[in-house]
């Protein structure tokens, strides 16, 4: 549930006042942060944000991205080495990782977590499936896996943490009709991470309880007070999330945080909110398919309607910063040179015109889609919307799901005119971004789901993701992403500010755009 | 009596068969494909459609109904498809903490209410009758969440008096489980500290919900009492010197709040409804929170399995209120 800004501020002042009296005492090695929590707990089934809160701390992967920008650090393996073809891949384990149970990490794990993300097929699976087998995949000795891939991947070790390493002698023990442990695992866990499951306070979506394994690999040396257990309490409600961070019965909210409620948490004295640039880009999508949205001027009309510096400015307070690609901006791959469209009305109404001249039907009503519980999706929707009628384009708002959208984009005819989202980090590459909403080869999935096509866009794209070198794909990136904006599919507007309510007697949060900084292991709690 | 009961449960059955059925379509009808949600977000065509596949989505309605009538009748409400755990065993796990929140907002609205009613009505017209009805007024026009939030601040954040939410403070270890209400299993198991943390959460959750409800329910004394105030056998008892306090408390308020009984049943079905809205502002961990995300990812046997439940235990109470009101009237027992 969401309420509005304006009751936010209202009780936000309220608990201003209310905050000098209000504390409780905190357990003083036990963090509770206000995460949300995920469908089920096992890493191959589900990925999104609050998988992530879990899985960081429950399980290792091969690599790891840590700080911001994101750097690929070696976790479980050593090494990862692609032959010269881009098509095999040698990973080479670290000695001694050791699981929950005390058994070691072997390579025999790493091929039965790999084979089991393609087996259950769910969303970490995708970058996968479409280039590598599981009979590809092997053990060549107990610290060495090899992957055979159908064709070269450049993308291929960006996407590598998203498998999480489970333990295969456990899960196999508790596989029930070829699930791969599917069942169990849901509510159970098979990991090695910095973190253990106390499985009896699992209530799905409700709460969960994590204790410190003393035995990980990396040690705890870097860590002299460690937080020794990790309760998450998921809130539903902003007010209720920030109020038990004011009086401490919560020590973090999630990274949603509305921005007028940084103000009041920063002067709380007991609590601070941490400013971190990521790469989670925002933009409203058109439906290219569909008339007048398949006309290059009625787009560019568009993109020129969006007021950007007053969205980022007065509503989100200066919380985002400007992005006018599909691109991160601090990512590579990114072409520094593009500047992207601005807010001009008079350039918005020549091209409307162009496009009337043209046959365009601009005449016709149009439809928004707006995503109901997040409030920021209404408010770009409502601004954009009286820019446009000033225009005489009438734009109707209409709520809708999540769900709901990503069903529709399955079709052109049922893809609304427009809607408004978010691209979020899944793997560090251009590839997640440009590759996957750009290419022709993906329509029908709710990235892709603005229906663009041009052959040029995709020949780059496909040729980018063919070679392994990190300095040959960023060209490629960079010019199909200088014609995608020329050809203004979409509107995009921002590159998100992550803000996150932390209490004083927190330390060591350290964030990265994948994981959000819910990583336990690097913080501790001040008395 | 027993005629009563079986005629009651009997009418019962239809209504919730109705009810399955209802919901069976109505979920089918939201465009949402729980195959492209349960694939995630990143998901090719391809996955979706091995899922749809998978779980039977891409089956004829009727097989689906088939298929789902055939395990309701074994009380098997099959596995969620998020939490891969039976919707039944979530629901148990869940159920309780509700009921927990909805008996006691309904003990809060009846034990306050029917008392205001009565002051109310006997003092029609003066000073205890505006207060009551200005309470009441306002206990209706009121947003539960606007209340819960001032609630919140006054009492968790200001005085510091009461938790702000959730079921139990952190840091504290539970009871064992025994029949998954937190209440039930600390007494079972001697754990008074836990009882206490317990109710302390409970009282800010229990009074928001009870607000609207106590309002109705003094309303409806309140016309009761005034109603039978004017009844010959009252003015016959005043004019023997029967004791007024007797009078009031047992012979007119008995006559009195048969019309506040069936209002307390009907209650109990906008509790639950209410019950959404005030757990997740106090992270109250009951099946409101749990229907809500089952909705928002067409999670289809939890949404069909919840919705029965509710409608099961609205109608169990729906007969208990008959049981009341004819054990209020017996003439009532004799009744078709």
């Amino acid at each position: 549930m969401r309420i509005s800004r304006r009751q936010l501020g209202a009780l936000a002042s309220a608990a201003m006042l209310a905050r000098a009296t209000g504390l409780r005492a905190a357990s003083p090695d036990v963090l509770v942060p206000g995460w949300d929590l995920p469908a089920n707990l096992d890493p191959h089934q589900v990925l999104d944000v609050p998988a992530e809160n879990c899985a960081f701390n429950l399980y290792d992967n091969l690599y790891r991205y840590e700080d911001n920008p994101p750097k690929l650090t070696p976790w479980l393996a050593e090494s990862l080495t692609a032959s010269p073809d881009g098509v095999e891949w040698q990973c080479t384990l670290r000695r001694g990782a050791k699981f929950h149970d005390g058994s070691e990490i072997t390579a025999d794990d790493v091929v039965y977590s790999f084979q089991r993300v393609l087996a259950i097929g769910k969303a970490p699976a995708a970058p996968f499936l479409p280039v590598l087998k599981s009979a590809n995949i092997s053990a060549l000795d107990p610290q060495t896996v090899r992957f055979r891939l159908e064709k070269p991947y450049g993308p291929f070790q960006s996407a590598v943490p998203m498998v999480m390493i489970v333990n295969s002698r456990l899960l196999k023990a508790h596989e029930q009709n070829g699930d791969w442990a599917a069942g169990w695992l849901a509510s159970n866990e098979a990991g090695s991470g910095s973190y253990k499951l106390v499985p009896q306070t699992y209530v799905p979506l409700e709460k969960v309880d994590m204790e410190r394994f003393e035995d990980h690999f990396l040690g705890w040396q870097h860590n002299p007070h460690p937080i020794r257990r990790l309760e998450i309490r998921p809130t539903q409600v902003t007010s209720t999330r920030v109020l038990g961070l004011l009086n401490g019965s919560l020590d973090m909210t999630d990274t949603y945080l509305p921005v007028d409620q940084v103000d009041t948490i920063a002067q709380s004295g007991n609590a601070h909110v941490a400013r971190n640039p990521t790469m989670r880009i925002f933009l409203i999508r058109m439906n290219n398919k569909k008339p007048p949205f398949d006309n290059v001027n009625f787009r560019k009309c568009f993109a020129h309607a969006f007021n950007y510096a007053g969205f980022i400015q007065e509503i989100l307070k200066g919380n985002a910063q400007r992005d006018p690609t599909p691109l991160p901006n601090t990512l590579w791959g990114f072409p520094k040179d593009v500047a992207g469209y601005e807010y001009d009305l008079g350039k918005a109404k020549e091209y409307l015109a162009k496009a009337a001249a043209e046959g365009a039907p601009v005449k016709r009503a149009f439809e928004i889609h707006i995503l109901q519980q997040l409030e920021q999706t209404t408010q770009a929707a409502q601004v954009f919307q009286s820019d446009l009628a000033s225009l005489g384009l009438n734009v109707k708002i209409i709520g809708d799901t999540f769900p709901n959208l990503t069903t529709s984009a399955a079709k052109v005819e049922t893809t609304p005119d427009m809607w408004i989202h978010w691209v979020s980090t899944y793997f560090v590459d251009p590839e997640n971004w440009v590759g996957q909403m750009y290419d022709s080869q993906f329509h029908g999935t709710w990235k892709a789901s603005s229906w663009y096509e041009n052959p040029k866009v995709d020949e780059l794209l496909r040729k980018a993701r063919g070679l392994v070198e990190q300095n040959d794909r960023a060209p490629l990136y960079e010019e199909a992403t200088r014609l995608i904006v020329a050809d203004s599919p979409d509107i995009w507007i921002y590159n998100t500010i992550e803000l996150c309510g932390i209490a004083n007697r927190v330390q060591g949060y350290r964030f990265t755009p994948v994981g959000s900084g819910c990583e336990a292991r690097w913080m501790s709690l001040a008395s | 009596m027993l005629r009563f009961v079986l005629r009651r449960v009997l009418y019962a059955l239809p209504s919730l068969f109705g009810l399955l059925m209802v919901t069976f379509l109505l979920v089918r009808i939201v465009p949402a494909d729980p195959a492209a949600v349960l694939a995630g977000d990143n998901a090719t065509p391809q996955q979706i459609a091995a899922i749809r596949h998978q779980y039977g989505f891409d089956r004829p309605l009727t097989e689906q109904l088939a298929l789902y009538l055939n395990q309701v009748m074994r009380f098997d409400f099959g596995e969620s498809q998020y939490s891969h755990r039976a919707v039944g065993f979530d629901l148990r796990q869940r159920l309780p903490a509700t009921l927990e929140l909805t008996l006691a907002a309904l003990v809060i609205a009846t034990v306050l209410g029917i008392p205001l009613g009565v002051v109310a009505g006997v003092f029609h017209n003066r000073w205890p009758d505006f207060v009551v009805r200005v309470l009441s007024i306002t206990g209706i026009a009121i947003a539960s969440f606007w209340i819960a939030i001032m609630l919140q601040l006054l009492f968790a954040m200001q005085l510091g008096w009461l938790p702000l939410r959730g079921e139990m403070s952190s840091g504290i270890d539970p009871p064992p489980v025994v029949t998954h209400s937190l209440i039930l299993d600390s007494l079972f198991a001697g754990r008074w500290d836990v009882f206490g943390d317990a109710l302390r959460h409970l009282v800010l959750p229990a009074v928001t919900l009870s607000l609207g409800g106590l309002a109705t329910i003094t309303r409806f004394t309140r016309a009761g009492v005034l109603e039978t105030l004017q009844k010959d056998f009252v003015l016959y008892e005043r004019a023997v010197g029967y004791p007024k306090r007797r009078l009031i408390w047992v012979y007119v308020l008995r006559n009195s709040v048969i019309a506040a009984v069936t209002q307390i049943g009907l209650l109990f079905g906008s509790f639950i409804a209410g019950a959404v809205v005030v757990e997740s502002i106090f992270d109250w961990p009951g099946i409101g929170n749990y229907t809500v995300q089952a909705i928002l990812t067409a999670d289809y046997k939890v949404m069909l399995a919840a919705t029965l439940l509710i409608g099961l235990v609205y109608t169990l109470v729906n007969i208990l209120t008959d049981l009341v009101h004819a054990w209020l009237d017996p003439r009532l027992w004799e009744q078709p």
